[in-house]
C-alpha cells in the first residue's frame, strides 16, 4: 500500500517537474495535437513486468502533460534486433525504436539513412549533460555509418549498464574478509572461499555471452582506455594480438584450474546461475548492473556491489561498461517533433528518478535516491566512480559486426581450455583484421 | 498402409503340422515364452524411452522447485496447479494458445479444400500441361522452408503482412497443399472408373460428381491429410518465428521457445507451459492414431 | 485398398465431353491452389535464387556480385563447420534408429505381441511432438545441476560420469544428436513393422524347412522385403537431419564454440541478426540443391512402390 501511495506521489512530482522544464520543442507540437489528435508508436525493450509497469506509468504522465497519445510495444532483445531495422526503413513502422548500438545494427541503419540524426536535439535539449563524450560516443557514427564512435548522435539513452563484482554479505563475513581494494586481495579472497568449500565466483556460461563480461572484466585491468577505444572504433589499426590480451586469457585459464569457477559452469545457464546465487550458492558473481533489481530482495544480510578492484589502488582499471539501448527517430516519421519530445521526456530528472525509484541505474543519477549501504546505493556508487574517473570500457562483441560470434565462440574454447590464450587472440584477430581490411576496401 | 492398423504378428504356425514329439512341442514351447518376455522387455523398456521423458515433464509441472530437484520422477506429494495457472495466465500461454488455434484453423481448412480441388483436377482430369503443372506441385514438397523464408519476410512486409496471422496462415497453406495435391490426386486417380462413370452418365457434371461420389469415398483419406496438415501447421516454428514478433501473435511454440529465454530457472513453470504446448497434439493423437501415424508415415518427405 | 482400385481400372477413365471444356474446368479446379502456391513457394524461391548472387543487408539497395557468395562459402569456416555438424547429425538421425528399429523388427517378426497396438501408439510419441517441447524437456534432463541425467548418474556413483552435456564443447554435438536419434527410432520402428506385415508367412516356412535360422530368415527375407521401407525412413531422416533448426534454436544455439551450429541455424542468422541476406540466401540455396536431390531419390521410390501396389 505504501508503496503504491509513493509512487503515485513520485508520479505528481514527475509531472510537475517536466512540466516546469518547459520543454522548448514542447508547446507547438502539444497545440498541434490539441487540434489533431497525435500518436507515436514506440518499440522499447522493457519486458519485465516491473519494468514494464514503470514505462506505463511514465507514458501515462507524458500523455497527460502533452496531449500525444502513445501506441507502445515491449519487445525482447533479439526481437528488436531482427525486426528494428525493416520497421524503420518502412514508410508505416514505429516512430522511436530502442535499438542496439555497434555497426550491425545502428551502424546499418545509418547507412541505409533511415534514422533521424539526433544532434541537434541533443544540443536543443541539453542531453550532452547527461550523456558525457564516452557515452555519446557509443551512440556516435559518421554520416554514412561507416564510422563508428564519432560524428553524429543517431540514439540517445537513458540508462547506464555496466559489469561489477556482486557478493555475498553473509559470506563475506563468514570468511571475515572485506570487500577487496587491489587484484591480489581479490585474488586471495578467491583462494580463501575455495579453501573453505565455497564456490569463489558463481557463473554459467551456457549461454555464451557472460564470457564476455567475465573475460573483459579480467582484460580490463590490463588494457588502457585509448587502445579499447580505438579497438572498438576500429581505429589506427590496433590488434587483439597484445600480451595484455594474451595475459587476460591466462589469467582466465588460472581461475578455471584453479576451480574459482562454479563447477559445470559451460553446462549452466546464465538465469540458473543467478538464481543460484541468489540461493546462496557463491561467495561472488561477475555480472552486470542489470541483475541488481533480481537480487536487491533477497533476504537479509544480501548482497553487495563492487567494481573490480585494480591492480595497485592508484591506478584505477577499466570497466566493462556502456549504456542501455538508445532511443532512435525513424527518419520517415511525420512526428518528428512529438518523438523528439517523449525522448526528452524519458531523459528528464523527473523520468530518470522513476527509474531510480524502480531500481534501474539512470544516465543521471541522482544519488539522494540510493541510500548508502544498499545494493542500488552501492551501484550508483559504482557508476560514479567510473564517471569521475573516466574508466568506462567496452563490450568487446561490439568491435565488428560478426565479433559478437567470434568472440563467444574463441571464449568458451578459452575457458574450456581448449585453446590457449595465445590461439585465442590470433582467433579473434583473424576476424577483426579481416574487418579492418573489408572498412579501409569500402 | 491401410493394414498397417491392424494387430501386427500371426500365430507362430501350428507345430503339430509336421510331426513333432510332445516333448519338443513342450521345449519350443518354453522357448517362445521365455523369447516372448525378452521381446515384451525390450518393447517396454523403448516405450519407457519414448514416453518418459514426457511424463516426467508433465508431473514436473504440478511439483515445486525444491520437490523437483529431489524427486525428477515420481509422482508429486502434492498436486499443485499453481505452475499451470502462471503459465496460463500470467506467462500468457492462454494467448499463445488462441494465436495457434486462430492459425490452425484456417490452414487446416484452406489446404484441404484447395487441395480436395487439385487433387481432382490432377486426379480425374486430363488437360494440356498437367504432368508439367504436376511436377511444380511436386516441388513443393520437396523446397524447405529455408528456401522461401528470406523473401518471403520481405514480400509480407512489403504488402503490409507483416506480423499478422495472415503472415503465417498463407505461407503454411502454401506448403502444406503441395502435400495434399500429391495425396488427393493419389486417392482420386485409384477410385473405380466405373463410379464416376456411372454419374457422368446420370448427367452429373465434375463438381457434382466430386461432392456427391467422390467425396463421401475420400473421407478416412481427408482425415489422415488434415491431421497432418494440422501437426504441421501447429508445430511449425521457423516461420512464425520470423514473421510475427507481437507477444499476442505468436503461437505456442514459438512463446515456449521465448518463455524458456526467459524463465529457464524456473524449471515447473517451463515444465507446465512444455504440457500445455504438447497437450493438444496429444489429444488429438490419442483420438485419431491411427490418421495421424498412417499421414506422418506418408507425409514424410516433408 | 490401393490394389483393388488399380484393377478395376483407375484413373482417366472418365467420359469428357469436350476436351477444350475438360481443360478449362481442369484449370479451374487448380487455379485458387496453384496462385496461392505460386505467390509463398515459387516466386519466392525464385527470389532466394536472385538474392544469393547479391550483397545485400536486408534492407537497402542490393549489389550484384555474382557467384562471390558461394566462392565465400567455400572459404567460411563456419559454414563448413556447419556442413560437418549436419554430417555428423545424419548419423544420429538415421543410422542409430534404423540400425535399431531394424534389429527391433528382427525380434518382432513372427511373433504375436499382445498390446502392439499401445507400443506402437507409445513409440511414435516422440514424432507429433513439437520439437521446441522436446527441446525444452531435454534441455532439463541434459541440465548439470538439476538434470534427471546427472542426478541419476550420480545416484548410482557415476559422478564422474555427469557432465555439462550441453555446455562441453566434447559431448554438446552427440547430445544433441542423441535427442534426433530418440526422436527418430519410432518413426523408423512404426514404418517397418508396418512392412513386415506385408511380407508372405509361407517365404518364413520355406526357409525354416531348408534349415535357415532366424538370422539367415532376417537377412535372406526380411531385409529384402523392407528395402522401400528402410530408403524411405533413410532418405525422410536425413532430411530432417539436414533442415534441424528448432532443435538447436531451443537447446544451444549453436554453442558452445559453434560446436553444434548447423546449416540452417547459420543461414538464419545471416539472414536475421548480421544482416547478410544475399549470403544467407546463398546457404539457403545450397540447402535447397541438397535436400531436392536426396529427395529425388524417395519420391522416386515413392512412385515406384505405388505403381507395384
Amino acid at each position: 500500500m505504501r508503496t503504491g501511495t509513493h509512487s503515485r506521489r513520485t508520479m505528481l512530482k514527475a509531472t510537475a517537474g517536466a512540466a516546469a522544464l518547459g520543454l522548448a520543442g514542447a508547446r507547438p507540437a502539444a497545440r498541434r495535437a490539441a487540434a489533431q489528435e497525435t500518436t507515436l508508436t514506440v518499440w522499447d525493450n522493457w519486458t519485465r513486468d516491473v519494468d514494464s509497469a514503470m514505462i506505463d506509468k511514465l507514458n501515462a504522465a507524458f500523455t497527460e502533460q502533452t496531449g500525444i497519445k502513445l501506441n507502445r510495444t515491449s519487445k525482447s532483445f533479439d526481437d528488436l534486433k531482427a525486426t528494428a531495422k525493416l520497421a524503420l526503413s518502412s514508410d508505416d513502422g514505429p516512430d522511436v525504436v530502442q535499438i542496439n548500438q555497434g555497426l550491425s545494427d545502428m551502424g546499418a541503419m545509418v547507412k541505409a539513412g533511415i534514422l533521424s540524426d539526433l544532434t541537434p536535439l541533443s544540443k536543443q535539449f541539453g542531453w550532452d549533460k547527461v550523456l558525457p563524450p564516452s557515452m555519446a560516443a557509443r551512440n556516435s557514427f559518421s554520416a554514412d555509418g561507416k564510422v563508428f564512435g564519432e560524428g553524429n548522435l543517431w540514439g540517445m539513452p537513458i540508462t547506464a549498464e555496466f559489469v561489477g563484482v556482486y557478493y555475498s554479505k553473509q559470506k563475506m563475513a563468514d570468511l571475515g574478509l572485506k570487500p577487496a581494494t587491489t587484484f591480489d586481495e581479490f585474488e586471495q579472497s578467491l583462494a580463501a572461499a575455495k579453501a573453505k568449500g565455497e564456490i569463489p565466483i558463481q557463473w554459467g556460461d551456457l549461454d555464451g555471452w557472460p564470457a564476455i563480461h567475465t573475460y573483459g572484466t579480467i582484460q580490463h585491468l590490463y588494457v588502457d582506455k585509448a587502445y579499447l577505444d580505438d579497438f572498438i572504433y576500429g581505429r589506427n589499426n590496433v590488434s587483439f594480438v597484445i600480451p595484455e590480451n594474451v595475459k587476460a586469457g591466462e589469467k582466465s585459464q588460472e581461475w578455471v584450474k584453479a576451480d574459482y569457477f562454479t563447477p559445470d559452469f559451460a553446462g549452466i545457464g546464465y538465469d540458473d546461475s543467478w538464481t543460484a546465487f541468489k540461493g546462496g550458492q557463491g561467495l561472488y558473481m561477475i555480472t552486470g548492473s542489470w541483475i541488481s533489481a533480481e537480487l536487491k530482495n533477497a533476504a537479509d544480510p544480501g548482497f553487495g556491489f563492487m567494481l573490480m578492484p585494480p591492480l595497485a589502488a592508484d591506478k584505477p582499471n577499466l570497466h566493462v561498461a556502456g549504456t542501455g539501448m538508445a532511443y532512435a527517430i525513424r527518419k520517415s516519421s511525420a512526428q518528428q517533433d512529438a518523438a523528439a519530445q517523449y525522448i526528452n521526456f524519458l531523459v528528464s530528472k523527473p523520468s530518470a528518478d522513476e527509474l531510480a525509484t524502480t531500481g534501474i541505474i539512470p544516465l543521471a543519477v541522482d544519488p539522494a535516491l540510493a541510500p548508502e549501504g544498499s545494493l542500488y546505493g552501492d551501484i550508483v556508487a559504482a557508476w560514479q566512480s567510473i564517471m569521475k574517473n573516466d574508466t568506462a570500457g567496452h563490450y568487446l562483441d561490439w568491435a565488428t559486426p560478426t565479433f559478437y560470434d567470434t568472440i563467444v565462440a574463441g571464449l568458451t574454447d578459452l575457458f574450456g581450455l581448449n585453446i590457449t590464450p595465445e590461439q585465442f587472440v590470433q582467433q579473434m584477430q583473424d576476424d577483426y583484421g579481416k574487418f579492418l581490411a573489408t572498412q579501409q576496401g569500402a | 498402409m491401410a493394414t498397417a492398423s491392424d494387430e501386427f504378428g500371426r500365430a507362430i504356425p501350428g507345430a503339430f503340422v509336421d510331426g513333432t514329439t510332445a516333448a519338443e512341442l513342450r521345449r519350443r514351447r518354453l522357448a517362445d515364452w521365455l523369447g516372448n518376455g525378452v521381446v515384451y522387455a525390450i518393447l517396454v523398456v523403448s516405450l519407457l524411452i519414448a514416453v518418459g521423458p514426457f511424463v516426467a515433464i508433465a508431473l514436473a509441472g504440478f511439483k515445486t522447485d525444491v520437490e523437483l530437484a529431489q524427486n525428477p520422477f515420481g509422482l508429486p506429494a502434492q498436486w499443485s496447479l499453481d505452475s499451470f495457472g502462471n503459465a496460463w495466465h500470467q506467462a500468457h500461454f492462454s494467448q499463445y494458445f488462441k494465436s495457434s488455434v486462430i492459425v490452425a484453423l484456417p490452414v487446416v481448412l484452406g489446404s484441404t479444400v484447395l487441395s480436395v480441388l487439385t487433387g481432382y483436377a490432377f486426379g480425374r482430369m486430363r488437360f494440356p500441361g498437367s504432368r508439367a503443372l504436376f511436377f511444380l506441385f511436386l516441388l513443393g514438397i520437396m523446397i524447405p522452408g529455408e528456401a522461401v523464408i528470406i523473401p518471403l519476410y520481405h514480400n509480407l512486409q512489403r504488402v503490409g503482412l507483416l506480423d499478422t496471422y495472415w503472415a503465417i496462415i498463407l505461407p503454411q497453406i502454401a506448403f502444406s497443399i503441395s502435400f495434399g495435391t500429391f495425396w488427393m490426386r493419389g486417392f482420386f486417380s485409384q477410385v473405380p472408373g466405373d463410379l464416376v462413370d456411372a454419374a457422368t452418365v446420370d448427367g452429373a457434371n465434375s463438381w457434382q460428381t466430386l461432392w456427391g461420389v467422390l467425396l463421401p469415398l475420400a473421407r478416412p483419406a481427408i482425415l489422415s491429410m488434415a491431421v497432418l496438415f494440422f501437426i504441421w501447421s501447429w508445430n511449425d516454428f521457423l516461420l512464425p518465428l520470423v514473421v510475427v514478433s507481437r507477444e499476442e501473435l505468436r503461437t505456442l511454440p514459438l512463446g515456449l521457445a521465448f518463455f524458456q529465454g526467459r524463465y529457464a530457472s524456473n524449471l515447473p513453470l517451463m515444465a507446465a507451459g512444455a504440457t500445455l504446448v504438447a497437450l493438444p497434439t496429444i489429444v488429438i493423437y490419442v483420438l485419431l492414431q491411427r490418421h495421424f501415424i498412417r499421414g506422418i508415415a506418408s507425409g514424410a518427405v516433408k | 485398398m490401393a490394389s483393388r482400385a488399380a484393377e478395376a481400372g483407375g484413373r482417366g477413365s472418365t467420359v469428357s465431353r469436350r476436351p477444350g471444356e475438360r481443360a478449362r474446368t481442369a484449370y479451374l479446379y487448380l487455379l485458387p491452389g496453384f496462385l496461392i502456391y505460386v505467390v509463398f513457394v515459387l516466386l519466392p524461391v525464385a527470389q532466394t535464387v536472385g538474392y544469393s548472387f547479391t550483397e545485400w543487408d536486408g534492407f537497402s539497395a542490393a549489389k550484384w556480385t555474382g557467384l562471390k557468395n558461394y566462392r565465400d562459402l567455400l572459404d567460411d569456416k563456419l559454414f563448413l563447420g556447419a556442413v560437418g555438424h549436419n554430417l555428423v547429425l545424419i548419423v544420429f538421425y538415421t543410422v542409430f534408429p534404423i540400425a535399431l528399429a531394424l534389429l527391433l523388427t528382427s525380434l518382432l517378426t513372427r511373433r504375436s505381441i499382445k498390446g502392439m497396438n499401445l507400443f506402437r501408439a507409445g513409440l511414435f510419441v516422440p514424432q507429433v511432438m513439437s520439437m521446441v517441447v522436446v527441446g525444452v524437456v531435454w534441455r532439463w534432463i541434459y541440465n548439470p545441476v538439476s538434470g534427471p541425467l546427472n542426478q541419476v548418474l550420480r545416484g548410482a556413483g557415476l559422478d564422474a560420469w555427469a557432465r555439462p552435456w550441453l555446455g562441453d564443447p566434447k559431448l554438446a554435438l552427440p547430445a544433441v544428436g542423441a535427442i534426433g536419434t530418440w526422436v527418430s527410432f519410432g518413426f523408423a520402428l512404426v514404418l517397418f513393422i508396418a512392412g513386415v506385415q506385408r511380407i508372405d508367412e509361407d517365404l518364413y516356412d520355406a526357409a525354416k524347412l531348408d534349415g535357415a535360422n532366424g538370422i539367415q530368415q532376417f537377412l535372406a527375407i526380411t531385409l529384402p522385403a523392407l528395402r522401400n521401407e528402410v530408403t524411405v525412413v533413410l532418405v525422410t531422416l536425413m532430411i530432417s537431419a539436414l533442415r534441424t533448426f528448432d532443435l538447436i534454436y531451443v537447446t544451444t544455439r549453436g554453442g558452445p564454440a559453434n560446436r553444434t551450429m548447423v546449416v540452417a541455424f547459420l543461414l538464419y542468422k545471416n539472414a536475421f541478426t548480421i544482416n547478410r541476406a544475399g549470403y544467407a540466401a546463398a546457404i539457403a540455396v545450397v540447402l535447397t540443391i541438397v535436400i531436392l536431390i536426396v529427395s529425388y531419390v524417395v519420391i522416386t521410390v515413392r512412385m515406384r512402390t505405388s505403381e507395384e501396389a
